[in-house]
């Protein structure tokens, strides 16, 4: 069949006759690699990052350690290791208080009382890391998703700004953007986003614009970008429908999905929260899943094991088993009856937050804790009930 | 092992490993292309809608990771002096033919050759279309174009085949006279 000349139909011929490529590794193997592999990329960044932030810590915390005399000695020496990050928190959830009441005297007299949050945070040593209603005082929560440093997931993080008058939620969120710490906080650097948010009152919709040379159509970055617009609109708006443009253009351009000119925010409920490590730290953000679930005794269930492929880690392993999970009236009933092992520390006071974020994904306003064997984990009185937060991952940006 | 991942390798992993195979030409390199294609499906799963089939879902992603693959294979002082264009671009390589196509007839050899001279959309178009069979609907599915861009880089694909497989008829035919003189 040598020839000089081929015409279009032989050419087709002979690229159907091209052999079959087989990967002949074994899907078991394939599948180790894909956990694996999420897992190492990047891996010499985050030790430095940690080292760094260890190093900051250290130096800010090291004058409040000795001064402390909340703290029992023998206790502080006991739980050293861990009591570091709890402190971090600690100390930030008190300085964005302290942010909170500088910047409005009305604010910082409603307040007061909460100061004495932090004897008691101390003395249980574990920390609450969502925002409960009774902490937000007039101040404005807003939650941004900053995806994990592999670019796998969106992990909520939540701040507390002072509310201004005659600035809009919207205006609040923007202005707040450049001044998150992802890095800091072990996270991909990925805000400010390169375009502007403008709300259209008149259809309830958000504009998101567009740089002419921006990147986020491609590859990669496509399919975060676009969760992050819902989600972070989804979070902090009532608005059902983003509308796209380009330099005032209608749509914007994507590589997988083509040129898009309107986004609607389908608000997707239901998750289950899992704890999110980020390398070299103990100290897990709660993260919701990406599947929705039927009812909350699958997404509890959900919750008892890892997603080595996104890199979440079980949640509720410290609360098994979890008894008599029943709903009545947007009250979330549950027995830790047979727990005798319940232990009040910070993995247990973690795992409780990720199961009251789980019952607010199914619409519960409050948990109320059956046959404890104790009283406390963390500042959570289990003899009432307990709120659901208002958002998760509580991180200050001063 | 997931279900999720257990249905779609079931399903779809040789015909992306095939398509990601002749797009960069290497195994090894194949092989890890076909895992970042699994790591974006579960990490964008739940935003499949079921407008296009999931095989052609897939094999989009599977060609954005191919993409991003050349991108990182031209380093960061290129990328950050140029844009790159994919529709013009061709990235030669040199990789060793494996076993599969080296024991088929002579001519597979060299449409397999000619292959390198296309850009990356000709070769995505023609692996989908004559290997993957997917008909010209499909392949705009897959790619994000119109018909009529599939249909246009189909045709001028052919044309670069046509030309080289010309050229190597040229180039095989003299030293095929060459060693006949020799001897």
């Amino acid at each position: 069949m040598k020839k000089s000349e081929w015409s279009d139909r032989e050419l087709e011929e002979l690229l159907r006759l091209m052999p079959k490529i087989q990967d002949h590794r074994d899907p078991r193997d394939i599948y180790q690699n894909v956990s694996l592999k999420k897992r190492k990329t990047k891996s010499w960044m985050l030790p430095g990052i940690a080292a760094a932030a260890a190093l900051f810590l250290f130096f800010i915390l090291a004058p409040k350690l000795m001064d402390s005399t909340n703290y029992s000695h023998d206790k502080t020496q006991e739980q050293k290791s861990s009591g570091n990050q709890k402190m971090k928190i600690a100390d930030k959830r008190d300085t964005s208080m302290i942010a909170l009441q500088k910047d409005d005297p009305a604010v910082a007299k409603e307040n007061s009382p909460k100061t004495v949050d932090k004897p008691e945070l101390m003395s249980t040593n574990s920390t609450k890391t969502a925002i409960y209603d009774e902490e937000v005082g007039d101040g404005t929560v807003l939650t941004y998703w900053i995806p994990d440093p592999d670019v796998q997931i969106l992990i909520p993080v939540s701040i507390i700004v002072p509310a201004a008058e005659d600035t809009s939620r919207l205006t609040l969120f923007n202005e707040n953007m450049a001044n998150l710490k992802e890095k800091e906080w072990g996270l991909s650097d990925f805000y400010p986003l390169d375009l502007t948010r403008e709300l259209y009152e008149e259809n309830n919709s958000i504009n998101v614009d567009v740089p002419e040379n921006h990147q986020y159509g491609l590859g990669s970055m496509e399919p975060i970008f676009i969760n992050a617009l819902i989600n972070d609109i989804s979070s902090n708006s009532i608005s059902n429908k983003i509308i796209l443009t380009t330099n005032g253009q209608p749509g914007i351009d994507f590589e997988r999905f083509g040129k898009q000119e309107n986004l609607d925010i389908v608000n997707k409920k239901n998750h289950a929260f899992f704890f999110y490590y980020p390398k070299g730290s103990d100290y897990p953000f709660l993260t919701p899943s990406e599947d929705s679930y039927k009812d909350i005794n699958t997404a509890f269930n959900a919750m008892q094991t890892d997603k080595p492929v996104l890199g979440l880690k079980s949640s509720l392993l410290p609360l098994q088993p979890l008894n008599d999970v029943t709903v009545i009236d947007r009250t979330l009933y549950v027995s830790f009856k047979g727990h005798s092992d319940l232990k009040d520390n910070q993995l247990t006071s973690s795992s409780f937050e990720a199961l009251l974020l789980t019952a607010k994904e199914f619409g519960l306003e409050k948990v109320i804790v059956k046959d404890s064997p104790i009283t406390h984990i963390g500042s959570f009185d289990l003899s009432k009930e307990n709120k659901v937060p208002v958002a998760p991952n509580l991180r200050t940006i001063q | 092992m997931d279900s999720v991942f257990d249905e779609l390798y079931q399903k779809y992993h040789h015909d992306v490993f095939q398509f990601l195979f002749y797009m960069v030409r290497n195994k090894e390199h194949a092989e890890d292309l076909v895992q970042e294609v699994y790591i974006r499906v579960f990490k964008s799963y739940q935003n499949f809608e079921g407008k296009s089939s999931e095989k052609t879902w897939l094999f989009s992603i599977a060609r954005n990771v191919a993409i991003d693959f050349f991108r990182k294979q031209k380093g960061w002082k290129e990328k950050l002096l140029e844009k790159f264009d994919w529709s013009t671009n061709q990235v030669k390589d040199e990789y060793p033919i494996p076993e599969e196509i080296t024991v088929q007839k002579e001519e597979i050899l060299w449409i397999y050759k000619c292959l390198e001279f296309c850009t990356m959309d000709q070769r995505a178009v023609i692996i989908l279309r004559y290997l993957q069979d997917l008909s010209i609907a499909e392949t705009a599915k897959a790619l994000g174009w119109t018909e009529s861009k599939v249909k246009t880089t189909q045709h001028r694909s052919l044309k670069v085949l046509k030309k080289q497989m010309e050229l190597f008829y040229e180039k095989e035919g003299l030293t095929s006279e060459k060693v006949r003189v020799e001897r």
